[in-house]
């Protein structure tokens, strides 16, 4: 199988352990990527903040660009970008004018409909196909997740259809089922982690965080999983920090969604490069190892 | 923090609810203020008297001065929880978004110019390069608070938020997190032109 590939700025970047994951473990399930040539950035939540017709004009290259490519679906992993992407397409398929105007300034014209997928229904896919099954090698049984989407996989500013509950996702769960693993029920899996607000409001998104992660460990997670990167760094990078203001103890490991689908597959976690993360994810996946090998 | 009281401007009322109505998509007059957003907002605990019901109220009742510079337009987060409880499928994160840039075209300071500052640096980088250079965009942001700060004669202010961001720098660093290629786009020029065009334009 094959899909075009966005993976934006974040993957290429601070997150390009993201990109990596996302490829070795797509190439293991049979999957070719094939990333969009000369992509551009999205404009993220701030084009969305700042200027209305940035905040189509930029997908709208990306998915001209797409549309271009031979592709019928395209896949965006970071949850911001699929976002950004479903929402310019909701205005350019609503407004004429907008996408006959856009258009004319683009080389590569929007001039079919792409369809675009997060990485959670093309997993959802895998699992359907029977793919996925195939290739489980191991399975961290002690693993307690607890599945983390952010605001962005299933909220947006418009009534975009989207492939899963708005209040009560479970894509995830049902991935982490699928792999034999068990997923928590929990409250916050669709609250706000502040976003761009780590940065410029910490005490907002700090007591954001520490909501997020007391309930979870309240439940008995041992872990968090998401497919965001902006999440998974602002958790991850920020949550020593949140949790020394707010008196938590403890710490969660914020895993992507890559990252436990690639280690159950065998892949090590050098090659999944696990080890960048600033809350310690090795440890936990090593134990679980360790434990299964014994039994 | 004080409450601001909310003043009945009739004469303003259409002009201020027309125009936020026609940017932001919403109808606002929908609203019956059953306060579902409100339990719902984000920050709720950060914004005082202002909640998303009362920012609607505040416009209906044509308060331009309330609604352009209040804690909800400069602390919402654009989560859109409040839309999706919304009864009547409001989105007040649409209305922030808009107020927001409101406020910039009629030369209202934030009170917290970090954010403003974030998101244009995070589009300017974006928009110069066609990707987003974090290192970049990153320091460009650093560089407009510190200014503003330093304009305030905020010093300490400066050398707090210098010590976190090295902090972080250092840390992202170890873990290669910290990425010093260059990114960008060849047809970056075809979206600036657009945007040069549509701006000439309106
Ligand atoms: S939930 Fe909707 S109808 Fe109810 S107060 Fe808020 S905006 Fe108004
Ligand atoms: S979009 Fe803004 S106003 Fe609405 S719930 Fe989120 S933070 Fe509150």
């Amino acid at each position: 199988m094959e899909l075009a590939y966005y993976p934006g700025c974040s993957l290429k970047q601070s997150s390009s352990l993201y990109d990596r994951q996302m490829r070795l473990v797509m190439e293991r399930l049979g999957v070719t990527l094939k990333e969009l040539d000369d992509w551009n950035c999205c404009g993220a939540t701030s084009a969305g903040k700042t200027d209305d017709f940035l905040s189509i004009a930029m997908p709208a290259r990306n998915l001209g660009i797409a549309a271009g490519s031979g592709q019928s679906e395209l896949v965006i992993p970071c949850s911001a970008c699929y976002s950004r992407t479903l929402v310019a397409k909701h205005y350019l398929e609503a407004d004429r004018e907008i996408k006959e105007t856009i258009n004319l300034g683009l080389s590569k014209k929007i001039v079919s409909d792409v369809k675009v997928l997060s990485i959670l229904e093309v997993l959802l896919g895998l699992i359907e196909s029977g793919e996925l099954a195939r290739q489980l090698v191991f399975k961290p049984k002690g693993l307690r997740p607890a599945c983390y989407y952010g605001c962005m996989l299933t909220r947006f500013p418009f009534p975009v259809p989207v492939p899963d509950d708005v209040e009560n996702p479970r894509g995830m769960e049902r991935i982490l089922e699928a792999m034999d693993l068990h997923p928590l029920e929990w409250n916050c899996k669709t609250s706000c982690c502040g976003a761009s607000s780590a940065v410029t409001d910490p005490e907002v998104s700090y007591g954001l965080m520490a909501k997020i992660i007391r309930d979870a460990l309240a439940r008995g997670a041992n872990c968090l999983v998401t497919t965001c990167p902006m999440c998974q760094m602002n958790l991850d990078a920020y949550q020593d920090e949140v949790c020394a203001k707010h008196g938590i103890s403890e710490r969660l490991p914020t895993y992507f969604i890559t990252e436990i689908v690639g280690v159950a597959m065998g892949m090590g976690i050098k090659p999944l490069e696990i080890d960048r993360h600033f809350v310690d994810g090795t440890k936990l996946l090593e134990e679980l190892e360790r434990y299964e090998s014994e039994q | 923090m004080t409450v601001s009281a909310i003043e009945v401007a009739p004469d303003s009322v259409s002009s201020l609810l027309s125009e936020v109505m026609e940017r932001s998509g919403q109808n606002l007059l929908a609203c019956y203020q059953c306060r579902r957003c409100a339990g719902a907002c984000s920050v709720g605990d950060e914004t005082g008297f202002f909640t998303p019901d009362r920012l609607i109220r505040t416009i209906l009742i044509g308060d331009r001065t309330a609604a352009l510079n209040n804690e909800l337009v400069w602390k919402c987060v654009s989560c859109y929880t409040c839309g999706i409880r919304c009864p009547n499928g409001i989105q007040t994160g649409r209305i922030t978004e808009t107020l927001k840039k409101m406020a910039k075209e009629a030369h209202i300071d934030s009170p917290y110019p970090k954010m403003v500052h974030f998101h244009d640096s995070f589009v300017q980088s974006g928009l110069r390069w066609g990707r987003v250079n974090e290192t970049e965009f990153m320091a460009s942001y650093e560089l407009k608070n510190s200014l503003s700060l330093l304009k305030q004669m905020d010093f300490r202010s400066v050398a707090d938020e210098i010590s976190r961001q090295i902090k972080l720098a250092l840390s992202m660093l170890k873990l290669r997190r910290m990425h010093f290629g260059f990114l960008s786009a060849k047809g970056r020029n075809e979206i600036k032109r657009l945007h040069k065009q549509f701006k000439n334009k309106h």
